[in-house]
């Protein structure tokens, strides 16, 4: 087997990177106050080459390093940015296996053996592409490709691309040339000790015979002399990814106005997307979770139709929902879980149009709801009731084969008639929603003249009543009407009736 | 030397010219054939038409044809509804599939917008704007802005209103007379449907000399309520 070890290098910074592209090639610290009362000062921790290059260097206070440095940046790290981070280095090794293996935060390993058919060129290849989709998510890494865990993670301290072979003579001359200091990196101890016999490198202490290394220094030792040599036992075990994906950032000082925060928004939609399509992923579902000021949390689900890799489009629908439902309090973090979803590839049909994009159509829809209301977009509906003004509204869907209403039954046949051309057009009503209350003046045959709001005329033909009752089994909802079809002298023709119940008449709309 | 042989005259009456197959292509059913033979075809595809008429002219009726027929030919249709007239019932009976129409009922004011949005989407080949009883109160960069749109995104724009408001955007102009309505008087009255006189106006498309009678038609429309 063949394992790969990708290793960011200051995950701090990168990580700060990340949310701070403009910061890039400057010089740029990272501050992080320490946690006990004497460590309290913020202190530089991590630095860009740009700021070593100036002086700045590791335990400087921000005020020493901004005095070396006229034009430094310096940013604070938060937990968010090392997560969003470490969540986009495993994507970078979902990009290359199914499953993966998440060592510390800055460290991922996967199983590179497979790649060989994909990559002819051979390891250098493999690693290199590795570097390439990092670097779209914004991280500068580190590859190594050994024959175990131990030797990769060993050869990553050291290379920024380095190719182990398995064999063990070959990969001892390989890591020979490693500082003991990176061979025992996070023991002091050992590395002190192996300072003290007066051994350099790796290939110092693979001289030494590994028994006699652990019988003075533990097992500690031991393990480090075997991985001089470059043997390791440390067992892989992969895992599949996550099945949503974060993006998260903490906010210096509170947001309360959208347009402001929609570049907040556009960064962390921007990042996970790039993060889904290293991954050949689109995003099926958006969830923001907005922290509050001074407390609080807002979570909402942001409705996405189709899944979709278009980042306007999914900044559109979150601004909308966001614009619909403002939070209650200013914004201080955000958290971004996208669902990934594959894109699967439809097959149009032949004898019909395509029809309108299904992400495009879902961020049209959420803005056609923010412009006239949720309740007054979609596909219009029957409802169950004998009312005549009753109108729903349902999810449109454009691509639905044909309707199976109740009412298709009875009509289709003349459904079919029209559609095709043949026969008279068919007469509709354009109806006032709720009908528009009028005075109506009645003569012997029935109505003879109205005034409503907006119209005034006298009745010339009246043709009814068609009385029409129902809902008498609803506490309050019983309607009986007496209808009429009148021509008036505007010249339409109305549907009016009398509420039989009270005696009043309203006017319900023209035919046309 | 042999003559050209002669087509057989029944054969010779559906051959037509290449420039009129072109201008068949380019047009949409209306769903009503009178009113298909009044505008050479149909609605002209990928513009701006206008549809004029008042309350009681089978305006709404014409263009509820149109959204059926391009709804049963499997295209995507949008209704910008100022009002929200619709009668879902009589939209069915008309031959709107129901759950395929995409329906916005709005205010007069922000029509425009709303049928500038589904515009903007794309992938909708007919968008009816149905103004009821408001007058178009768009300027006219926002009537070169929709027909610019139609053009681009291949749509018939169908702006129903009652009176003219796109000038040269609109490529086809139909004008509906006031509709002469028809009632049984079998005893009591009855509603039966209405006559409307259909004049086609000048669109921007259309300069070459016809008669006044190739430029009107009359429609029937029926009630069957």
């Amino acid at each position: 087997m063949r394992i790969a070890c990708v290793f960011v290098p200051q995950l701090a910074l990168q990580a700060v990177l990340r949310r701070t592209p403009e910061a890039r090639g400057g010089p740029v610290a990272v501050l992080e106050a320490g946690t006990n009362k004497a460590k309290r000062v913020a202190r530089v921790t991590e630095t860009s080459p740009e700021a070593r290059r100036a002086g700045v260097r590791a335990g400087m206070t921000g005020a020493q390093a901004s005095a070396v440095s006229a034009g430094l940046r310096l940013l604070t790290v938060t937990a968010a940015d090392r997560e969003a981070a470490s969540a986009a280095l495993a994507d970078v090794g979902y990009a290359f296996a199914a499953a993966i293996e998440r060592g510390d935060a800055d460290r991922i390993f996967f199983d590179s053996e497979d790649l060989a058919r994909l990559y002819p060129a051979g390891e250098t290849a493999i690693a290199q592409a590795v570097q390439a989709v990092a670097a779209r998510v914004g991280l500068g890494v580190r590859v190594a490709i050994a024959a175990s865990k131990g030797v990769a993670r060993l050869a990553t301290r050291a290379h920024e691309l380095a190719l182990i072979p398995t064999a063990a003579g070959p990969a001892r001359a390989a890591l020979a040339s490693i500082p003991v200091e990176l061979l025992a990196e996070g023991e002091p101890d050992l590395a002190a000790a192996f300072r003290r016999w007066g051994l350099r490198a790796a290939g110092d202490v693979a001289a030494l015979p590994v028994d006699a290394i652990g019988l003075r220094l533990g097992p500690a030792g031991a393990r480090a002399g075997r991985l001089a040599r470059g043997i390791d036992d440390e067992p892989f075990v992969p895992r599949l990814p996550d099945d949503a994906l974060e993006e998260a950032i903490e906010l210096d000082y509170p947001v309360a106005e959208l347009e402001p925060f929609s570049f907040v928004l556009r960064g962390l939609i921007d990042r996970a997307l790039t993060r889904l399509r290293e991954r050949s992923l689109a995003c099926a579902g958006l969830t923001v979770r907005l922290e509050l000021d001074p407390r609080g949390v807002d979570v909402r689900a942001v409705p996405i139709a189709a899944p979709t890799g278009d980042a306007a489009t999914l900044l559109q629908l979150a601004r909308l929902d966001l614009a619909r439902r403002p939070p209650a309090a200013p914004i201080v973090g955000v958290r971004l879980l996208a669902l990934p979803a594959r894109v699967r590839a439809t097959q149009l049909d032949i004898l019909r149009p395509a029809g309108p994009a299904p992400d495009r159509l879902a961020a049209t829809i959420a803005r056609l709801a923010a412009l006239v209301g949720p309740d007054n977009v979609g596909a219009p509906a029957v409802e169950e009731t004998w009312r005549e003004e009753a109108v729903a509204v349902t999810t449109y869907e454009p691509s639905r084969p044909d309707d199976r209403g109740p009412l298709s039954l009875t009509l289709s046949p003349l459904r079919g008639a029209r559609a095709n051309g043949g026969g008279d057009p068919q007469l509709t009503i354009r109806r006032w929603r709720p009908p528009e209350e009028i005075e109506m003046l009645l003569n012997r045959q029935g109505p003879a003249a109205f005034r409503g709001r907006e119209t005034t005329a006298r009745v010339l033909i009246a043709a009814g009543p068609y009385r029409l009752s129902g809902e008498w089994w609803k506490e309050g909802e019983h309607f009986q009407r007496a209808y009429w079809d009148v021509h008036a002298s505007d010249g339409a023709v109305y549907r009016v009736h009398q509420n039989e119940r009270d005696g009043r008449w309203y006017l319900d709309g023209y035919y046309d | 030397m042999s003559s050209r042989p002669a087509l057989d005259p029944a054969l010779l009456s559906h051959l037509i010219s290449a420039q009129r197959l072109e201008d068949r292509r380019g047009r949409r059913g209306s769903g009503i054939a009178t009113l298909d033979r009044l505008l050479g075809g149909g609605w002209p595809r990928a513009s701006l038409c206008e549809l004029i008429g008042r309350r009681s002219s089978g305006r709404t009726a014409i263009l509820y044809a149109a959204l059926a027929r391009a709804i049963a030919a499997g295209e995507a249709a949008a209704l910008v509804d100022v009002g929200g007239g619709l009668d879902p019932r009589r939209a069915f009976a008309a031959g709107i599939a129901l759950r395929r129409l995409l329906w916005v009922r709005c205010a007069a004011d922000v029509a425009a917008k709303a049928a500038d949005l589904v515009l903007g989407a794309g992938g909708f080949d007919l968008i009816a704007l149905d103004l009821g009883d408001e007058r178009p109160r768009l300027p006219a960069a926002g009537w070169i802005r929709f027909k610019h749109g139609a053009e681009k995104q291949g749509t018939t724009v169908l702006v129903a209103a009652p009176a003219r408001a796109a000038g040269s955007c609109a490529a086809a102009v139909v004008q509906l007379g006031p509709g002469a309505p028809r009632f049984v008087a079998d005893g009591a009255p009855l509603f039966d449907g209405l006559q409307a006189e259909a004049t086609k106006g000048r669109g921007a498309h259309e300069h070459g000399p016809e008669s006044e009678e190739a430029r009107c038609a009359s429609l029937a429309f029926s009630c069957r309520s």
